[in-house]
């Protein structure tokens, strides 16, 4: 574990290339991310300061911070920051990083256990089956939820990358370890 | 209605809300391609596309493959893509992007993937529903099929984010300055309003509407409010998340904040389903939250 | 002295374009002027500054036999000698002329045209008023000494020596230290091309020495200053070097055998190297002549340096000699160019910044750190091993508010720190090196791309704002480090390091107020020498024949200071090759009958231009600036100021009540 720039560019650097992730030196923290930031009108999210924690190693108070998981990812800062730092894809980098470390919602963990268990985040259930029926579709798509083989692909993904592990699924239950039927604690 | 002048295919990637929630996005956007001669192919076996806001922020090395795989797919069947949501959009055109730029990664990603005999090889290519509408089967064709113009109607644009940005994956020029949705709004005849924060987010990505949802809801109240006091009837978009949190989020909105919102909510091929003559039911929108005003249906 | 001739005044309005007539009825005050006594003719016109305009002048003056002119339009500051010479070349003396600013005082200040028009005609009428009294005056000429003085052996002031040299005039060159070089030679490699600051400089500093039309006064100050332009009386004090010019070859032999060797920090090392109480700065010190340092050799300080003074002893010249006096040295010179320098801020008086650990450094230590000729052959070492962690701080005591600090910008240090950053990586490679900073200024040839360079190369770029407050402190225990406190983005921050190299601010001379006064040149609210135009007479004083260049006019690079040395030069050359000057006759004028001879005038004339001979106070006219000091405060009204007199200057009032 190097520095959290360090570990930034190095583990972003193997999906978006290092040169991306050091964008993040360039930052002359203007502001612009901040200001533009529909983040930031209803949340404490301040991009500006959470790259100047970044490039000062502060890495406990980021990781600790609750608004890292309010940006919604909209690039808006990523389009007009003028110094062409690579701000969304940094901040998605260092949620990586935390949640590596066990920094997760159990809501978010709760999305990897829908994944695991249909191939969908937001999967389909019998009143849905009726909608498409309503509509004159076929009651279930082709999809993984429909077909046992196809979901046991994704699963496989999961377990290779250890996601299933990070969330900490119960392939018992099929659920997050120590959680009741439903996800609710 | 039927004519085959086109002739073209494509697989149609329908992720997780299109189908399993708002179905009337996918029979809409599947009739008007029929109409216009463009057939859809179910991609057999697609899962969650998945999130790029969402698994992208968790870990880039799960989002990714579960990517290629669905790239994979489409790739078997040697067909192009398209999609009815930012988000399905978002994820496989940067996965894909990715892939391409970075040979170490994609072999890589072929690692997980050969562990189940799939391969990701980088010959489909990603489309939006809204860019076949604009640029393949283009304005003057659909302008020519309008049975129920929508003169009086005033349209306030969403494009939510992914669509537009970031501009040098997605290509669509600039991204403060968009046309595509704003064109086949005014093809139907409508009026597009410009109104505060046009370009703002709807405020489910990224993660954000799991992390806190009544937070997120307050997004959308905002955007809701502003296309209100711009005088819009309705709001027209190209992403079933954001139909979700615009839509949905409208009941969850006024249970949390005590509000009375029905603000109809229609992605593009609804809103151009009716207008080339589709009913209500045709593109399910009288299964969703929001109800549509007699404006819209005459 | 009575006017004897009938005033035939022309007056011209003019519209500057539209930045007078849109505001002011221009042909309505020219209407109003032709109204006035006096006035033969007044016209408005487009531009009167431009070709036809002045030819205007010329044609009315030729026509209607004018004999004084007023032009109404904008500042004199710009266009006076304009017309002056305008007025010269149709016959009427230039000093017939009268202007009137229409544009800075009336048109830009005020947006109601009907009173601005009203205002405009004051002007005008006023000028008018002084016109009719205006008296013709001669310009005087006299010779000028085809000798030239640069104060100051840095880079700019060696330039200044070797291009007025080239020209052929002979130049003293007189440097305050031991040898010429100044800071640059003290340098590393220089931003942003890297090259070595030496190389570079030694050469130019014996191409000085060796020079046949300069002549070098080292270790010497100028003491005082007497004259005008082309005349200037220089006493110069050379202090005792305690060792025969002539005589000695540079060998060295009295340095290794001084009982005080390596006990004396070396002030060209930044203290960071000891020399002995007899010294060159440096080995390629030019004059390569050892100077015996008086405040510490034992002989001088106490009479006594063992049995025999060791020095003297093991000198194979026979070059020293304790009985050397200090000589005072006088030169006549037609002009002189000033480039003194600057000075750093001291940060010994800042306790905050930790300068008294080993681990903080300034910029300008740093860069004895990094040279291959410094103490540590260029090894950057501190405590006795390489640094690992290194810190820049930029705008220490630069761009501050606070009084004992300055506001401006010290202007080289963002480029130094990337460059001394660069170094650091480039030798230390593992080094982590952060830069606290507030803005980059990278404003030159080269600089931006070298700074984004130094940032490729992975040095760290903190932004802190520059009322964020710095504190260095030093922690104690096994892992002794220097920690950095400050306040970031509201946050507490400690920043650990091995190394702090503090960018402080570049300020002027100490003895800068001292010479000025010598010299009779102004200061800017900072400190340093007032050039007379910012932009246009950048090089100028407001004392004819005394030109300034590099940093003693503000902090400037390398380059910068060498364009300001050639272009001072330059124009000291101008009366030196002309081989005489004008003096302007606005100058005082004594009333011989009146005079009383008090001297209160004597005393308060900044330019000495005064002085009491037979009882009576004589104005030397090449002196006089006509400030009109000497006339406001002469208590029996014996004084007046040519072409201010006092009926001048109620007729113009008069004109306008």
């Amino acid at each position: 574990m190097g520095t959290l720039y360090e570990d930034i560019v190095a583990y972003g650097g193997e999906v978006f290339g290092e040169e991306h992730m050091e964008t993040l030196r360039e930052c002359v923290q203007c502001g612009k991310c901040t200001g533009g930031c529909p983040s930031g009108r209803n949340t404490a999210l301040r991009t500006r300061k959470l790259f100047q924690m970044a490039l000062l190693d502060l890495r406990e108070e980021i990781f600790n911070a609750p608004e890292l998981w309010f940006c919604s990812t909209c690039f808006t800062c990523y389009e007009r920051c003028p110094k062409g730092v690579k701000t969304t894809d940094i901040i998605r980098i260092i949620r990586n990083l935390a949640a590596k470390e066990g920094h997760m919602s159990v809501p978010h963990r709760m999305i990897g256990v829908y994944v695991l268990k249909t191939g969908h985040a937001v999967p389909i259930g019998p009143d849905q089956m009726k909608l498409r029926e309503a509509v004159g579709l076929e009651s279930q798509p082709p999809t993984t939820q429909k077909y046992k083989e196809q979901l046991e692909q994704v699963q496989k993904i999961f377990r290779t990358t250890n996601y299933d592990a990070m969330i900490d699924f119960d392939w018992d239950t099929m659920n997050l370890r120590g959680m009741e039927k439903g996800g609710k604690k | 209605m039927t004519d085959g002048d086109l002739g073209l295919t494509y697989a149609y990637f329908l992720g997780c809300i299109t189908p399993n929630r708002y179905p009337g996005i996918e029979a809409a956007t599947k009739r008007i391609f029929k109409e216009f001669g463009i057939e859809t192919k179910e991609m057999v076996g697609a899962s969650c596309c998945p999130a790029p806001g969402v698994f992208g922020s968790f870990d880039m090395h799960t989002w990714l493959p579960v990517a290629a795989r669905n790239l994979s797919i489409a790739e078997e069947m040697e067909l192009e893509i398209y999609v009815t949501c930012n988000g399905c959009y978002g994820s496989l055109q940067e996965a894909d992007h990715l892939l391409k730029e970075h040979p170490k990664l994609k072999e890589r990603t072929n690692k997980v993937l050969n562990e189940f005999g799939r391969e990701y090889k980088g010959t489909t290519k990603v489309n939006h529903s809204i860019v076949i509408l604009h640029d393949v089967i283009g304005l003057d064709k659909l302008k020519e099929r309008i049975t129920k113009p929508m003169n009086d109607v005033n349209v306030a644009v969403h494009y939510g984010c992914h669509f537009l940005k970031p501009r040098e994956v997605r290509g669509h020029g600039s991204s403060e300055t968009p046309y595509i949705l704003e064109d086949l709004v005014k093809v139907t005849g409508a009026k597009e309003v410009e109104y505060k924060d046009k370009l703002m987010c709807c405020g489910a990505g990224g993660g954000n509407r799991t992390a806190d949802t009544v937070q997120s809801l307050e997004w959308t109240r905002q955007k809701l409010v502003n296309a209100l006091m711009a005088g819009c009837d309705c709001m027209v978009h190209p992403c079933a998340f954001c139909h979700l949190q615009l839509d949905r989020g409208q009941a969850e909105m006024n249970k949390a904040f005590g509000t009375n919102f029905n603000f109809p909510i229609l992605f593009a091929t609804q809103f151009l389903g009716l207008a080339l003559g589709l009913s209500e039911k045709e593109c399910g929108l009288d299964i969703q939250t929001t109800t549509m005003p007699e404006k819209l249906l005459k | 002295m009575i006017n004897i001739e009938t005033p035939r005044i022309g007056v011209y309005i003019c519209h500057c374009g539209v930045n007078i007539a849109a505001t002011v009825d221009v042909k309505e005050v020219a209407r109003f002027a032709s109204d006035m006594p006096c006035v033969v003719i007044a016209r408005d016109y487009q531009y009167m500054c431009s070709d036809p305009g002045q030819e205007l002048i010329k044609r009315d003056i030729k026509e209607h036999g004018l004999n004084r002119v007023v032009v109404a339009s904008c500042s004199p500051r710009m266009h006076e000698p304009t017309f002056r010479n305008a007025c010269e070349d149709a016959g009427v003396n230039p000093y017939c002329f009268e202007m009137a600013n229409l544009r800075e005082q009336c048109a830009w200040v005020h947006s109601d045209k009907d009173k601005a028009t009203e205002k405009a005609k004051d002007l005008v009428a006023s000028a008018i008023g002084k016109a009719a009294l205006l008296e013709p005056l001669e310009r005087k000429k006299v010779g000028v000494v085809p000798r030239a003085l640069v104060i100051g052996g840095g880079v700019a002031g060696i330039y200044a020596a070797l291009e007025i040299a080239d020209k052929g005039f002979e130049t003293y060159l007189v440097e305050k230290e031991p040898s010429i070089g100044g800071h640059m030679a003290q340098l590393d490699k220089t931003f942003p091309t890297l090259d070595c600051s030496a190389c570079i400089l030694t050469p130019k500093m014996v191409e000085a020495e060796r020079h046949k039309n300069i002549q070098l006064l080292t270790y010497s100050e100028v003491k005082e200053v007497s004259g005008y332009i082309g005349n200037y009386k220089v006493k110069i004090r050379k202090r005792p070097r305690y060792v025969d010019e002539q005589k000695c070859t540079g060998c060295g032999e009295c340095a290794n055998a001084c009982r005080l060797r390596g006990r004396i920090p070396n002030e060209f090392d930044a203290g960071m190297a000891m020399r002995s109480a007899i010294y060159v700065p440096f080995p390629q010190a030019v004059p390569l002549i050892y100077t015996v340092d008086a405040e510490r050799c034992l002989y001088i300080t106490k009479g006594k340096c063992g049995k025999y003074p060791a020095c003297k002893e093991a000198c194979p010249a026979d070059a020293i000699d304790f009985e050397l006096l200090e000589e005072e040295i006088e030169v006549e010179v037609g002009t002189i160019v000033v480039a003194t320098g600057y000075e750093l801020l001291d940060l010994a008086e800042k306790p905050e910044y930790g300068y008294k650990y080993d681990e903080v450094l300034t910029g300008l230590e740093f860069e004895r750190l990094s040279v291959a000729s410094g103490p540590t052959s260029g090894k950057i070492i501190i405590n006795g091993k390489e640094p690992k962690e290194v810190v820049f701080i930029s705008c220490i005591g630069s761009r501050s508010r606070k009084e004992d600090e300055c506001e401006y910008c010290s202007r080289v240090c963002c480029m130094y720190i990337a460059k001394q950053a660069h170094l650091v990586r480039e030798k230390i490679p593992d080094a982590k090196v952060k830069v606290l900073y507030n803005d980059v200024r990278a404003y030159g040839k080269g600089f931006e791309e070298f700074y984004n360079r130094a940032r490729k190369e992975g040095v760290e770029y903190i932004r802190k704002e520059l009322e964020d407050p710095v504190e260095v402190v030093k922690r104690k225990g096994e892992d002794e480090k220097v920690v950095i406190k400050t306040i970031i983005e509201g946050e507490k921050i400690e920043i650990e390091a091995d190394l702090v190299v503090m960018a402080n601010a570049i300020v002027p001379r100490k003895d800068a107020d001292e010479l000025a006064k010598i010299l009779k040149i102004t200061k800017s609210a900072d400190g340093f020498f007032l050039e007379a135009h910012p932009k246009l007479r950048p090089l100028d004083t407001f004392t004819d024949g005394i030109f300034i260049a590099g940093c003693c006019q503000s902090p400037k690079d390398i380059p910068d200071s060498v364009a300001q040395g050639v272009g001072a030069a330059i124009r000291a050359s101008i009366p030196l090759m002309r081989g005489e000057v004008e003096i302007e006759p606005l100058v005082a004028s004594i009333n011989e009958d009146v005079c009383v001879g008090c001297g209160t005038c004597e005393a308060i004339c900044p330019f000495d231009a005064l002085s009491l001979e037979e009882g009576v106070m004589h104005v030397k006219e090449v002196v006089c600036k006509g400030c009109g000091s000497c006339g406001s405060a002469c208590p029996s009204g014996a004084i007046s100021m040519k072409h201010f007199k006092d009926e001048q200057i109620y007729a113009q009032i008069e004109v306008m009540l």
